[in-house]
């Protein structure tokens, strides 16, 4: 019965259903919607805090693999490692031994308090049970040809665009009525043009300066599909100034060259493509100190006016997913920008109140304060 | 610094991609009917303009792009070497702001030293040495310099810096014959001087103004030019606070004749003619030594002055009731002045308190007498080369032009300036320094206190750190890096763990260095006798005043727009000097303000406009020194105003006063010609003209009443009515800001601060004429009934209530969650309808395309903030900038802010510590206490604005 419910409640349902699947809800929503934003929630943070140098179950990276990690040390010390790892690593003798294992990289400080300490290695152990990863959330797929339906957008233009038009249809006419066939015609193909874009016209068109779908061809065919998608790196590895700075930033040679080193070629590389642009890479990286080297270049494609300042970590901090605004990033070749960028739609965002907001972020109903991005 | 070569993107592949782009975004002319077809054409143009990113190849650890950095460092504009810390954004330094580790200047930092970050990016700066004015390479500048082995003047300013001097020193060591020569703009050898007359030692005390109950002060402009300006107004702030005991402020009286800033925060301010100066502390220390019974030999006795007796003994009675506590200072570079003045200060027993010769001050060294010295031998042909280490000489030296004329027959000549200046144009060989931020180095201002400059940049052009060129003319070529290393680990470092201790005094930014405290050497009785009594100076001329002006100073910043729209903090004048004379003698010379005239002494004549200064002394003139250089750069001479708006060039970059700086007496002449001044404010009174009755902006009363009743001097404020507005509501935070009048001193620092964070525009002198400025904070100044003066920084108020918002008519100015008035530039139109309607005049609109056409100046620019076009509205916007990091910042550390965590830049900038900004919603704050205190009040709080930032009435100390 339940698998077929959406589609009985949607042809209407019996009342006597209804009731008894409100009479449900009321009472089953708020635990299972709890446990499930939990979920979700550290679900985010994972990967926001934790994927770019750990897995679960999928192999040791820059730290090791979490898969059970919790059967594997005492809770305490876990929690109190993930909390000050600092402290640990100059001190505790277990620390130290992996931190040698692991080329001495040490773990940052994450900033988190002990019940999102706890929720994460909930997560983890949830995690080492079955493949989860960044599908357990809701991330939306946008599609980059087809303009965003942004309620509340524009509204306010239909009336007076309607009226505008009326006024023109009327003008148009008397000057019909006059003779003057020419002027007519012109009032005639203007009534029409206000006409459409009152009604159809402003849903269907962008605004000059919006860019969705951009997706300039870039110097070197870096995939995204093949390194984030394929390979599953994760973002903040690649693009780690997110989290602490305003600017994600476009990652330095030195982080490519973490991997490149060793791998020469693509696994799949059908055009020889891969094969060059890595070679290319390799070129630019040895010639690095040479006067007038090259360099490597991309072209920017999302691209904020001057007049508004984006901070990316405190949205990274907030658990969002980089997937929320750039897209489905996992799955491009090559990059695009997938959502509108437009005030319109930033602020859709800003104005879910907790109840709307997607389970993993931590704050929902952001400032909606001019000056928190006009600056 | 890594250095990025951008390769030229081939054309027609650039044209396919633009092609390829066009056609997906096609939709956009699908469907159109024809009467869009002209938004189309342009909609499809309107494509952003392509960018690259060009990523570093190996970024250091902890690096970040977008990220800020602090770097602490000394700020190199003047001798006073403050502590600075540079903010420094994708490898460029962008502020310098004061370090609150240091010592001394405690997180203050002035107009000129803030200013000094754009001279950095100052496209005049030279790029490469230079030989015969044509560019060279270092080698060839070596050889040139090698050739000549004996007899070598080094010439410099002040060297505050131990390195460089050691630098120096194994310079002169290697060439036979060769000495220092030290010599500054603004001279204070004659107190140097007088110590080696009254105590043995040549040494420039360190004085410790937070020490003195009563500072005297005879023409000493210590808060805002003289010596080490921000740490002596770190000192004197915190004692001006009354309190509700007793004997709790302090003292303060100032003899003077120009009217400086120093001088309208004094409780007694009496204007007397520098020729009186010695006399009037004659007369002082005569007192003081009947008061105190002093044994030794007195002051010369001698007929009274004409300056009123009565005021005399209050000061001289002032004096003894703080003896040891008190402090008296000049400005004078006259050594019988001075040793007048180290003889009462000897008599009050203030030697070891609150002025000391050991631990002394280096911030000035130089010696008139040794460069005079220097000149003689130079003309008798016995000099063999003359080095510039740093100073401008032919400019700035009385004697500049005669030096020009013996540079020419000197077998070497080199300088060392970083720029073309005039001594630089008049030397054989250029070998340009490091600006202050790409150099390493560091600089001990007063004695055990060392702090460190290190580079926050690599260095722009072909120039080379100073420590360098020497050491490579020594024979011992090395980096300064290791030079500076090699020396502390000798002199301050000493011991283990070098290399640690090194990072963190780096770190740090300075060192205070532990040594045993020494005795202070005595006062020689006999150096009294030496002192007489001074005839009178001549009645029929004028008396010349000289003085750095508080935003130029000595002029060698003259090629920095931000401090010529810096307005002089008393006259309120930019882009140029002017004369400055009492009323009355302007009514009888019948001069108005504007009139050009003509001073001249020794056959020499200078012509600027006149200028009517309330408090000036009678019989005298005034004028600022650091205007009117011929080599400065473009800023300097004829601002880009020029460009963008023809207008004459009439004193455009002020006038040149350093030739006649050395003489007394002028003769004053009238000219025909009129020169409007450049001022920012041009209504000074705080009574009304009208009505006579007093304007409560500026609230002041005097310690006794303010012990009687707190809340006194209110004036006669109207109840504001009841608001027709509904209240807002602030949720999280409510920001607001406190103004202690009492501390704020003018001295112009956040002036210089808010626009370098906010990337205020310059507009040039013919658009400050217009009253364009563009200024977010600006200090008025008003002249109450009795001619005293008070400063307020008035800044966009942040009202509740606020009359701008209302009357925009496409919310371009809207109310924030958090109590700002925030501006969107973008949806401004520019109707200016919100600056008619503001009732403070903070509101500045753009209008033009103000000049950013110099490429280099730009990097100076912050990227957090808006660069704002021609049409655009701006204001104050409480550095929400800021604000905004610290949430973010408390955020990612889940943590909610913290009191003082977030400073606005001229909070954070002001050496008397006077602004004060947090959120009043947390009754703990500093600024809750600030606001709940009974002197806070609002300006026009009668209009029912209810503004965000509170004023603290101004107490002076004074007897009714």
């Amino acid at each position: 019965m339940c698998a077929d419910l959406p589609y009985r409640l949607h042809h209407g349902g019996t009342p006597l259903l209804k009731i008894l699947i409100l009479f449900v809800l009321f009472f089953a929503t708020p635990v299972r919607a709890d446990e499930d934003s939990d979920f979700k929630r550290y679900a985010g943070m994972f990967q926001q805090k934790c994927a770019k140098c750990h897995t679960v179950g999928k192999g040791d990276r820059v730290g090791p693999d979490l898969k059970r990690v919790s059967q594997r040390r005492k809770r305490e010390w876990l929690i109190g490692f993930i909390q000050k790892p600092s402290a640990y690593l100059d001190s505790d003798e277990e620390a130290i031994k992996m931190l040698k294992k692991f080329n001495n990289v040490r773990m940052e400080d994450l900033n988190l308090s002990t019940a999102d300490v706890e929720g994460m290695l909930e997560y983890i152990s949830a995690a080492s049970e079955g493949p989860v990863g960044p599908e357990d959330l809701d991330l939306p797929e946008q599609d980059p040809y087809k303009r965003l339906q942004m309620p509340n957008e524009n509204s306010g233009i239909l009336v007076p665009g309607l009226v505008g038009s009326g006024v023109l249809l009327l003008l148009a006419a008397v000057c019909f009525h006059l003779g003057f066939v020419r002027i007519s015609a012109f009032v005639f193909v203007l009534a029409l043009g206000a006409g459409y874009w009152s009604f159809q016209g402003r849903a269907t068109h962008r605004y000059p300066s919006e860019q969705q779908g951009y997706e300039p061809v870039q110097p070197m065919e870096f995939s995204h599909k093949n390194h984030a998608g394929t390979l599953r790196i994760a973002c903040l590895y690649c693009h780690h100034a997110a989290e602490k700075s305003d600017v994600a930033g476009v990652p330095p040679a030195n982080i490519c060259m973490n991997c490149h080193k060793s791998v020469k070629k693509p696994k799949e590389d059908p055009t020889g493509r891969g094969e060059k642009d890595i070679k290319f890479l390799m070129d630019v990286w040895e010639n690095r100190d040479k006067p007038n080297a090259e360099r490597l270049e991309w072209i920017r494609v999302h691209d904020l006016a001057d007049y508004v300042k984006f901070s990316h970590r405190v949205h990274v901090n907030n658990n969002m997913q980089c997937q929320e605004c750039h897209g489905p990033v996992e799955t491009m070749e090559r990059m695009r920008q997938a959502a509108p960028l437009t005030m319109a739609w930033c602020v859709e965002c800003h104005r879910k109140k907790p109840s709307e907001a997607p389970a993993h972020w931590k704050r929902a109903g952001a400032t909606l304060d001019c000056a928190a991005c006009h600056l | 610094m890594r250095r990025v070569t951008y390769k030229p993107m081939d054309k027609k592949q650039q044209e396919d991609e633009d092609k390829q782009d066009l056609v997906k975004r096609g939709s956009f002319l699908k469907g159109m009917s024809a009467s869009f077809a002209a938004l189309a054409a342009s909609g499809c143009g309107l494509r952003p303009p392509k960018e690259k990113i060009i990523p570093l190849m190996e970024q250091p650890e902890g690096v970040f792009p977008g990220e800020t950095m602090w770097y602490a460092t000394t700020c190199g504009a003047c001798t006073a070497a403050c502590g600075a810390i540079a903010k420094v954004r994708d490898g460029r330094p962008i502020k310098l702001e004061g370090n609150p580790e240091h010592p001394l200047s405690r997180g203050g930092l002035c107009a000129r030293g803030q200013a000094s970050v754009l001279d950095l990016y100052d496209s005049e700066r030279l790029k490469q040495p230079l030989i015969g004015g044509k560019p060279a390479a270092w080698s060839e500048i070596d050889a040139r310099v090698d050739k000549q082995k004996e007899k070598i003047v080094v010439v410099s300013e002040t060297i505050v810096s131990p390195t460089l001097r050691a630098a120096v020193e194994a310079f002169l060591k290697k060439t036979k014959g060769s000495k220092l020569v030290e010599y500054d703009s603004i001279s204070a050898s004659a107190i140097l001087d007088a110590h080696k007359r009254t105590h043995g030692v040549r040494a420039l005390p360190a004085y410790h103004l937070g020490k003195a109950r009563v500072i005297v002060s005879v023409g000493a402009d210590f808060l805002g030019s003289w010596i080490s300006p921000v740490e002596f107004t770190k000192d004197w702030a915190p004692n001006r606070q009354p309190d509700h005991e007793w004997d709790t402020m302090s003292w303060h009286a100032q003899f003077e004749a120009a009217h400086s800033l120093t001088g309208a925060n004094a409780d007694l301010r009496m204007a007397i003619k520098p020729s009186a100066y010695y006399e009037t502390l004659r007369q002082i220390g005569l007192s003081v030594a009947k008061e105190t019974g002093w044994k030794g030999p007195k002051p010369p006795a001698g007929p009274a002055t004409p300056l009123a007796a009565s005021r005399i003994d209050e000061t001289a009675s002032q004096l003894v009731r703080a003896a040891g506590r008190s402090l008296v200072l000049s400005g004078s570079n006259d050594i019988a002045v001075q040793s007048l003045v180290n003889l009462i200060n000897a008599m009050l027993g203030n030697y070891g308190e609150t002025l000391d010769l050991d631990p002394r001050g280096h911030q000035k060294a130089g010696d008139d007498s040794g460069f005079d010295g220097f000149l003689a031998e130079l003309a008798a042909g016995s000099v063999g080369g003359v080095i510039f280490l740093s100073g401008n000489p032919v400019y700035d030296h009385p004697d500049g032009a005669r030096l020009k004329e013996l540079l020419v027959r000197t077998k070497l000549t080199v300088s060392m300036s970083g720029r073309l200046d005039e001594t630089a144009a008049a030397c054989q060989l250029v070998a340009p320094d490091h600006h202050a931020l790409e150099s390493w180095g560091d600089a001990e201002a007063v004695d055990a206190v060392v702090s460190l400059t290190q580079p926050t940049i690599a260095p722009i052009y072909k120039t080379r750190s100073a420590v360098e060129s020497l050491l490579a003319w020594s024979g011992a070529p090395q980096s300064a890096h290791d030079f500076l290393r090699a020396r502390w680990k000798k002199e301050y470092l000493k011991g283990k763990d070098f290399d640690q201790r090194w990072h963190d005094t780096l770190k740090q930014g300075v060192l205070v260095v532990e040594k045993r405290r020494s005795k202070n050497p005595d006062f020689r009785p006999a150096s009294v006798a030496k002192l007489a009594v001074q005839a009178p100076g001549s009645v029929s001329a004028f008396e010349l005043v000289v003085y750095p002006s508080v935003s130029v100073g000595d002029g060698r910043q003259a090629n920095n727009p931000w401090l010529h729209e810096t307005p002089d903090p008393m006259a309120k004048t930019t882009w140029g000097n002017h004369a400055s004379f009492a009323p009355e003698d302007a009514k009888s010379l019948d001069i108005v303000e504007g009139r050009v005239v003509r001073l001249s002494a020794n056959g020499k004549s200078m012509e600027l406009p006149a200028h009517i200064q309330p408090g000036q002394a009678l019989g005298t003139v005034a004028a600022a020194l650091g205007y009117g250089r011929t080599k400065a750069g473009p800023v300097a001479a004829n601002f880009p105003t020029e460009k963008m708006f023809p207008i004459d060039q009439e004193g455009l970059g002020g006038t040149d006063l350093y030739p006649i700086s050395r003489t007394f007496d002028v003769m004053v002449e009238k000219t025909e010609r009129m020169a409007a001044l450049a001022k920012t404010q041009t209504y000074d009174l705080m009574t009304d003209p009208i009505t006579g009755r007093r304007r409560p902006m500026v609230q002041e009363t005097n310690l006794q009443d303010y012990f009687k009743d707190p809340t006194s001097g209110r004036g006669d404020i109207l109840e504001a009515g009841p608001s027709l507005w509904p209240e807002h509501e602030y949720p999280g935070q409510k920001w607001a800001m406190a103004i202690d009048l009492n501390a704020c001193t003018g001295c112009s620092g956040c002036v210089a601060a808010c626009g370098i964070e906010n990337n205020v525009p310059v507009v040039g002198k013919a658009e400050v004429r217009k009253s364009r400025d563009m200024h977010w904070l600006r200090i008025d100044r008003y002249y109450n009934e009795e001619g005293e003066a008070a400063f307020q920084p008035m800044l966009c108020q942040h009202c509740d209530n606020a009359p701008c918002e209302t009357v925009c008519p496409v919310l371009a100015t809207l109310h924030s969650s958090e109590g700002m008035n925030m501006q969107v530039y973008n949806r401004c139109v520019g109707t200016r309808y919100c600056a008619n309607n503001c009732p403070y005049k903070v509101r500045r609109f753009n209008w033009f395309d103000y000049a950013h056409e110099d490429l280099a100046q730009n990097m100076a620019l912050n990227p957090d903030i808006t660069v704002r076009s021609r049409g655009v509205m701006e204001k104050c916007s409480f550095c929400v900038q800021r604000v905004q990091s610290a949430k973010a910042d408390a955020k990612g550390e889940n943590r909610p802010i913290a009191d003082g965590e977030v400073k606005p830049a001229c909070a954070q900038s002001c050496p008397a510590d006077a602004i004060v900004f947090g959120d009043i919603n947390d009754k703990n704050s500093e600024i809750s206490k600030k606001v709940g205190d009974p002197r806070s009040y609002a300006v026009l709080s009668e209009l029912g604005v209810a503004p965000s930032v509170f004023y603290m009435t101004k107490v002076r100390n004074k007897k009714v």
